[in-house]
């Protein structure tokens, strides 16, 4: 009786059974020659395809419209500027070969290189520029990016090769707003609405690469572009996965299939000095980032208007440990807002030791005692306590989590508090409802920071949302924009890092260290990473034939 | 019973209606709107633009008359644009006067969605039936409580956790299963059948974890209706009769038990189109779930209005049908109906 | 059980960082390995075992008051009370429940509160659905009607008489409610929405774990387990009443 339910249950059974065997008899995927050495040297070769992961998609290739990181990271193999970075983070020409700034500072003139053209064989010339200038300043035009560009009063284009701007005043950040606004093609946009134009997802560019095809969320596909103006790629197609989890990421980086991902600091200094399997075939990269994570004080909010308190703060806070514990040593720590290393980062500056002594002292100084026997430091009945606000980044949370540590043994009682962007954002940052924030700044290379520092920038939307005040610095900035000389203009900036540090609006917590992991079979790579990143020279990688993945072909 | 089916058609147009309006306000519950959320913190962008751009969506006028806005867009069955994403449109593909086509963001992400829901939901369907009338003919034995065991597991077990599991099992430490997306990369140089036999492979893992959760209602489900039906008198008498087993299992327990089913299956067409967001952000596919969630982090307002609209309308759709082929199937319930 | 002692028998404080202690596996020092900040992770999952039970009572306890408040009403009165009521059930039940606690966890803060209340609020229509069923079958058995010719009032028809019988479903399925708002609020941890640093819950161990599920397996492995266990007991739990608590099926065996 029971039998019977049971047979049918027998042939099910054996029908899942065939189906799955048939699955998986039909070929695991295609693995690559397990047999090739990739530690032997090859010379540089071209062809192959370098496949990597990103978490996001973007929303369009135009990037002064698009802002997420994925969309600039795709597009800049796609678009050129009119100058670029070298690999020591000096600017120099990519579509343009030379530049002059006249005597009163006021006007730049650059001269094209020649003979450049766009990937569909049609000359690129200054009248692309102006075009992309008028375009960027266009008030229809819907790019949150345009003000370093309506700065110019006069933009011409006097003949094919030869691209001028003049500005209202001498304008230092000038040269390097040029480097980051990709040129777009004048015959292919013009007459089209720049805000819903399909280019966007069809572009047409001149750089190393050209879009071969676009998955919507799988993946994109670039392949080289033959009259890239800057050169031949060696590298035939760079393809972009789009896999959102980063767990996932990194399996598909053991399975090789993808060939690079950035690291964290675990999978970094844990994970890969445990496994000789992975270290065989990845090799691991470091390179200084150009962020800094930093604690914020709402410096309108009482008793962060204290300078003593803020210091205080900045001395209880032992920030090799957060390196240590949140970046396993993978980070610097900083004096100054600027990437360490570079020009604009001063020298001479140290960060704020740490002192729980000193820093109880100054909390005294500012009147501030446990004199409730409560283990709280208090000042007029009311205890230091306060809320760290921040973004749901794991090393922001745990940052926070070390800094609420060490500010509870010297009596100061905080509490975290982990919001999601947009209310982070809209609800507490715009409002300045806040009093102590954890972030960072993803900064350019560009000295000048206005629009962070400058007390006039504290209308709610503006950057200045800490609320900081300093004349000093005021005058320090405004001069900082006016000066073109490169070395008047560091020691301007070392000078303001300076006033800075012993403000302290901030307590600088360190900046990290990006690290990507590469699949050996990409040669040319240098290490270690010169100041501009392992990506500078990413046009000259190569992958040697015996290491190139299988393609699928037809069967 | 044509009353009845009128009636429920006239309350759906309100209904509807009512649920958008009420999506609509939590949402703008939310702090924020896209142009909080879009490059927001690049120090080198301007609040000007963001104003402008507020200006242009709508978003500086009151809720009531945005809503009003979106209401009538929708009167024409016009979803909108997405806001994160410039030209997407919300729902249908649109063509631009050069002959370019931009598909439509729930145009995109419905099918695959779909794809893997109901494939999992004929996974289930085929597990749970032979599971639960298994158990309840075995009840309480060992088949039963192992049964009932496994497939508690299958419930409570976090579904994100055995995805990593299963991936890292299938894809890394043996070569049987791709580990995330959707297709292998130059797939499309491949034959049609080949085709899809990577796509199916692909699927594999994500339709295995989102069935895995069905299972255990559904069976047990199953289980006790079977339960139910077999004690009843008629299943007696025919017994009595002397009918062979099988005959008394499937022919006329199973049957009967089987009615209730149909509701659930109308209570589930809602759910189909509902992608996990979970599942989706492991493996890697660009599904309806991926979409909502990405809309709600970036306050994509379109996005997540055309989706909840089109979910609400399934669900209503979808109780209408149970409740009719519930009707037809239960000839109490048709004698109940039309009186 | 342990859930409750947690502060008694954990052997080390849940928060103490020891940033020479990343990542260690289980040893005797630590039973259950430690978290990527040098956390002991057995005393995380103790604490966490007290906040993801709490979540999941919370939350159901939100949804049981909820339900039978509105489900007694509508199967009391009938009339266009239980109209409304239900139609608005259908409401609820036509938003995805998961989009909707999605939707509102992001933008409210996700602190442990709002997650209970969000889950509890979303989850009220099946207890809803059930009492009102159960005030509809027994309104009019004799028992009740009896006492309304007494003149008994409402109130009291409601809550000694009605109530009590209807208890067998609501309580199945607040035990099984238990059960998936543990899932629910480990999925929200996955989304980044759960429970926030510092605080442990299982939800957020396990994904904290998630990128290192080969290496540091223990991150992951018993928050998994932990989950798994508690909620498969718990639905067995749920099971088992109402195979006890209902009488029908009480007649089989």
């Amino acid at each position: 009786m029971v039998n019977q339910p049971k047979s049918m249950m027998k042939q099910l059974n054996r029908l899942i059974g065939i189906s799955i065997t048939i699955l998986l008899i039909s070929c695991g995927q295609q693995k690559n020659d397990p047999t090739a050495n990739v530690n032997q040297p090859y010379p540089s070769q071209s062809g192959g395809a370098l496949v990597d992961a990103m978490s996001g998609e973007p929303s369009g290739l135009i990037a002064m419209m698009a802002g997420e990181s994925s969309a600039s990271a795709i597009a800049s193999n796609i678009f050129n500027s009119l100058l670029k970075y070298d690999k020591n983070l000096e600017l120099t020409g990519e579509l343009a070969q030379s530049w002059d700034v006249s005597s009163d500072q006021k006007t730049i003139t650059f001269h094209l290189k020649p003979n450049l053209k766009w990937a569909d064989g049609h000359a690129l010339t200054s009248d692309d520029v102006l075009f992309t200038w008028k375009t960027v300043t266009d008030d229809k035009t819907r790019s949150p990016y345009g003000a370093d560009y309506k700065l110019v009063k006069k933009a011409e284009a006097p003949n094919p090769s030869t691209f001028k701007v003049t500005y209202e005043a001498p304008y230092a950040p000038a040269l390097d707003s040029w480097s980051g606004l990709h040129i777009l093609p004048k015959h292919l946009l013009q007459g089209q609405d720049i805000n819903n134009t399909s280019f966007s997802r069809n572009p047409v560019g001149s750089h190393y690469y050209q879009l071969d095809q676009w998955k919507k969320g799988e993946s994109i596909t670039l392949k080289r572009n033959p009259k890239g103006t800057q050169g031949q790629a060696k590298i035939d197609r760079l393809i972009s996965r789009i896999i959102p989890d980063r767990a996932a990421q990194f399996l598909e980086l053991m399975a090789d299939n993808i060939d690079s991902m950035s690291l964290n600091s675990i999978q970094y200094a844990r994970i890969f000095p445990a496994r000789p399997d992975l270290t065989a075939k990845i090799a691991q990269y470091k390179e200084l980032g150009n962020s800094y994570t930093y604690l914020g004080f709402n410096l309108k909010r009482k008793p962060f208007d204290d300078v003593r308190v803020r210091q205080a703060i900045n001395y209880a806070i032992d920030k090799q440990e957060i390196i240590d514990g949140v970046l396993l040593g993978l980070g610097l720590p900083v004096a100054s807002p600027y990437k360490p290393g570079t020009r604009w980062s001063n020298p001479k500056l140290q960060p704020y030791p740490y002192d729980p002594q000193k820093a109880i002292a100054l909390l005294k100084e500012a009147g501030f005692e446990d004199h409730d026997h409560d283990g709280i430091l208090d000042k007029d009945g009311k205890p230091l306590s306060f809320e760290i606000l921040t973004n749901q980044n794991k090393e922001r949370e745990m940052s926070a989590v070390l800094v609420q540590r060490r500010l509870k043994e010297i009596g100061i009682d905080v509490k975290i508090r982990v919001v999601e962007w947009a209310t982070f954002i809209s609800r507490f940052i715009k409002t300045g409802d806040f009093n102590v924030v954890l972030l960072g700044w993803g900064l350019g290379l560009e000295p000048d920071q206005f629009n962070i520092w400058h007390s006039s920038q504290q209308a709610p939307g503006q950057f200045n949302f800490i609320g900081y005040h300093n004349t000093h610095v005021d005058q320090l900035l405004e001069a900082g924009r006016l000066e073109l000389n490169p070395d008047k203009r560091m020691k301007i900036y070392h000078e303001f890092a300076e006033v800075l540090l012993a403000d302290s609006p901030v307590v600088y917590l360190f900046a990290g260290y990006g690290l990507p992991a590469i699949n050996k079979r990409v040669n040319g790579i240098d290490d270690p990473a010169p100041p501009a990143g392992i990506g500078h020279n990413s046009y000259e990688w190569y992958i040697p034939a015996p290491l190139r993945r299988n393609e699928m072909s037809a069967e | 019973m044509l009353k009845y089916l009128i009636n429920r058609l006239f309350w759906m147009v309100p209904l509807l209606v009512g649920i958008s309006l009420i999506s609509f306000l939590i949402m703008h519950l939310a702090p924020g709107d896209i142009t909080a959320t879009e490059a927001s913190f690049n120090p080198k962008t301007s609040e000007e633009s963001r104003q402008k751009l507020r200006e242009l969506y709508n978003l500086d006028k009151p809720v009531i008359v945005q809503y009003g806005l979106w209401l009538k867009r929708m009167s024409t069955l016009d979803f909108g644009h997405s806001f994160a994403s410039h030209q997407s449109p919300v729902f249908w593909q649109e063509t631009d006067k050069e002959g370019n086509v931009t598909k439509g963001m729930i145009q995109e992400a419905l099918p695959i969605t779909l794809l893997i829901n109901v494939l999992s939901l004929i996974l289930i369907i085929g597990l749970a039936l032979p599971l639960g009338v298994i158990s309840a003919l075995t009840q309480n034995k060992l088949p039963d409580r192992s049964i009932t065991i496994f497939v508690f597991i299958g419930f409570a077990i976090p579904s994100f956790w055995l995805a990593l599991m299963l991936m890292y099992w299938t894809g890394v430490s043996n070569n049987w299963l791709p580990i995330s997306g959707l297709h292998t990369l130059g797939a499309e140089k491949l034959s049609a059948f080949a085709q899809l036999l990577d796509t199916l492979k692909h699927l594999t893992l994500p339709i295995l974890i989102s069935g895995l959760t069905g299972l255990a209602g559904i069976s047990l489900f199953v289980r006790n209706g079977m339960l139910d039906v077999l004690h009843q008198d008629y299943i007696t008498t025919a017994r009595a009769k002397g009918l062979p087993e099988n005959t008394v299992v499937y022919k006329h327990a199973l049957r009967n038990a089987l009615l209730p089913l149909i509701t659930i299956f109308g209570l589930s067409i809602p759910g189909l189109i509902g992608g996990s967001v979970i599942a989706e952000s492991i493996f890697a596919i660009p599904g309806m779930g991926k979409l909502f969630y990405d809309a709600v982090l970036m306050r994509d307002f379109p996005v997540i209005m055309g989706i909840l609209t089109i979910g609400s309308a399934l669900t209503l759709i979808g109780n209408l049908l149970a409740d009719l082929a519930y009707a037809w199937a239960d000839p109490r319930v048709r004698k109940g109906v039309s009186q | 059980m342990m859930a409750i002692f947690a502060p008694c028998i954990a052997p080390y404080d849940p928060d103490a960082i020891n940033v020479k202690n990343i990542l260690l596996s289980p040893s005797s020092m630590h039973l259950m390995g430690t978290d990527g900040l040098g956390r002991d992770v057995y005393s995380r999952m103790l604490f966490g075992a007290r906040i993801s039970l709490l979540v999941g009572i919370v939350a159901v306890g939100i949804a049981a008051i909820i339900g039978i408040v509105l489900g007694a009403i509508a199967g009391f009165y009938r009339g266009w009370v239980d109209t409304v009521i239900m139609r608005i059930v259908d409401i609820m039940l036509s938003i995805p429940t998961f989009f909707l606690i999605l939707a509102v966890i992001a933008f409210l803060t996700p602190s442990i509160w709002n997650i209970m209340i969000v889950i509890g609020l979303t989850s009220w229509m099946g207890v809803t659905r059930l009492v009102r069923a159960e005030f509809m079958s027994l309104r009019n058995r004799e028992f009740v009607l009896a006492s309304q010719t007494l003149g008994a009032k409402d109130s009291r028809l409601i809550f000694k008489q009605l109530l009590p019988n209807s208890l067998t479903p609501i309580i199945v399925s607040s035990v099984l409610g238990i059960a998936s708002a543990v899932l629910v609020e480990s999925g929200l941890s996955f989304l980044g929405l759960g429970v926030q640093a510092p605080q442990a819950s299982w939800g957020n161990i396990l994904t904290d774990g998630k990128e290192y599920i080969e290496f540091a397996w223990w991150l992951s492995m018993f928050p998994g387990l932990a989950i798994l266990i508690t909620v498969m007991g718990y639905n067995l739990l749920g099971e088992g009443l109402r195979d006890a608590l209902d009488p029908r099926t009480s007649n089989n065996k």
